[in-house]
């Protein structure tokens, strides 16, 4: 008999011990899950973004300025996409509103826009920081948005990018402190500086 | 007795699960450890690429026969002190032995980047030229310094190798 109650004791202990690692092997494969994601999300985005930067200007003739609009969040620049052409095309990528995503339990994320001419606005990726900064040659952070007559002193754009996953597992409702979301996003961050100079300084 | 036993396999098993998890938590957070570290070298070989391939370069050109006007293998590297940031550079070499830490973009992880320029074989860029040369090769390490990496993580330092030549349009 009392075999069988210690034996009990144990049994109900190693229940509870695998009920309890089963529920935190479901929330950390759920939060890798999640990181996996949004790293390919980010690399993905910023191989067409970082591609396009670095051609920036690429075509353009020395007397026509390259940077168009330079803010915050949108970029307006000239180049020639298709090498067989001769008159340069304008490219824009600007970020949406949070609103176009509002199907999506991320209250942050947006999409990334890109128009090429007049043609129709595409979404090259879900974001949720898109950020440009400008820099002289001389290493002054140009206020954005930038004076247009200041455009042609542009050397540096600094990209940075976050990317979050759309969905995540909620958190134990009590756990959640002043501050905090409510859910266990994965983030990955992206920041790089692109020389604007070598096609566009102009 | 034999829930003695029960109970050792069961946390074997488990040991290893969560070995096994904590694996993957590392291999994850050591793909963006890479992710940032990839951004940091790419914007440095922006710039440098942005700059002249050497100080006397900066200001004049060099015909193919005018090899010995380029700086001496011996004194690649900044050329004053005047430049002791990488905007106030000027040329390529000026990169040589410099060393900078930054942020990674708001992520709070700080990252230490170690530049080493010096000229290549034009034929071989993988081996280094005691002489002048029209190619050069950037090697930067960058490594993490914040939060400090663990003894045995997968990704400890990123080498990065790029290489410059240098030519004009007559």
């Amino acid at each position: 008999m009392m075999d069988v109650m210690i034996s009990m004791i144990f049994g109900g202990i190693l229940l509870f011990i695998v009920v309890s690692a089963n529920d935190i092997a479901v929330e950390n494969q759920a939060v890798y899950n999640g990181d996996m994601l949004v790293q390919e999300m980010l690399t993905a985005t910023v191989q067409l973004l970082e591609g396009e930067l670095r051609n920036m200007g690429f075509g353009v003739p020395e007397t026509v300025p390259t940077i168009l609009t330079a803010d915050t969040s949108t970029i307006v620049f000239l180049t020639v996409l298709n090498r067989t052409a001769t008159v340069p095309d304008t490219v824009r990528y600007f970020i949406g509103d949070t609103t176009d995503l509002s199907g999506t339990q991320n209250e942050r994320d947006r999409l990334l826009y890109r128009r090429v001419n007049s043609e129709k606005v595409l979404s090259v990726g879900t974001v949720t920081v898109f950020h440009l900064d400008y820099i002289t040659k001389s290493g002054e952070d140009l206020a954005t948005p930038v004076d247009p007559g200041r455009l042609a002193e542009i050397h540096v754009v600094d990209v940075t990018i976050e990317v979050q996953n759309p969905h995540a597992p909620y958190r134990d409702a009590n756990t959640v402190k002043a501050g905090q979301r409510n859910a266990l996003y994965s983030s990955s961050m992206w920041q790089q500086t692109r020389l604007a100079s070598q096609n566009s300084q102009r | 007795m034999l829930t003695i036993f029960a109970m050792m396999m069961v946390t074997t098993i488990l040991m290893n699960y969560y070995r096994l998890m904590a694996a993957t938590g590392d291999d994850i957070a050591s793909a963006q450890d890479g992710i940032l570290a990839t951004t940091i070298a790419t914007s440095y070989m922006e710039l440098a690429n942005g700059l002249a391939f050497d100080s006397y370069t900066d200001t004049g050109h060099v015909g193919s026969s005018q090899k010995s006007l380029l700086t001496l293998a011996t004194n690649l590297g900044r050329e004053s002190s005047y430049e002791d940031s990488v905007h106030k550079f000027d040329d390529y070499d000026d990169f040589n032995g410099f060393s900078i830490e930054r942020e990674a973009g708001g992520t709070g992880r700080r990252f230490r980047t170690l530049f080493t320029v010096f000229y290549v074989q034009p034929n071989n860029v993988s081996a280094y030229s005691g002489n002048r040369e029209f190619v050069k090769r950037m090697d930067l390490k960058i490594w993490r310094t914040f939060p400090r990496p663990e003894a045995n993580s997968r990704l400890d330092t990123l080498k990065v190798s790029q290489v410059r030549g240098y030519y004009h349009f007559d």
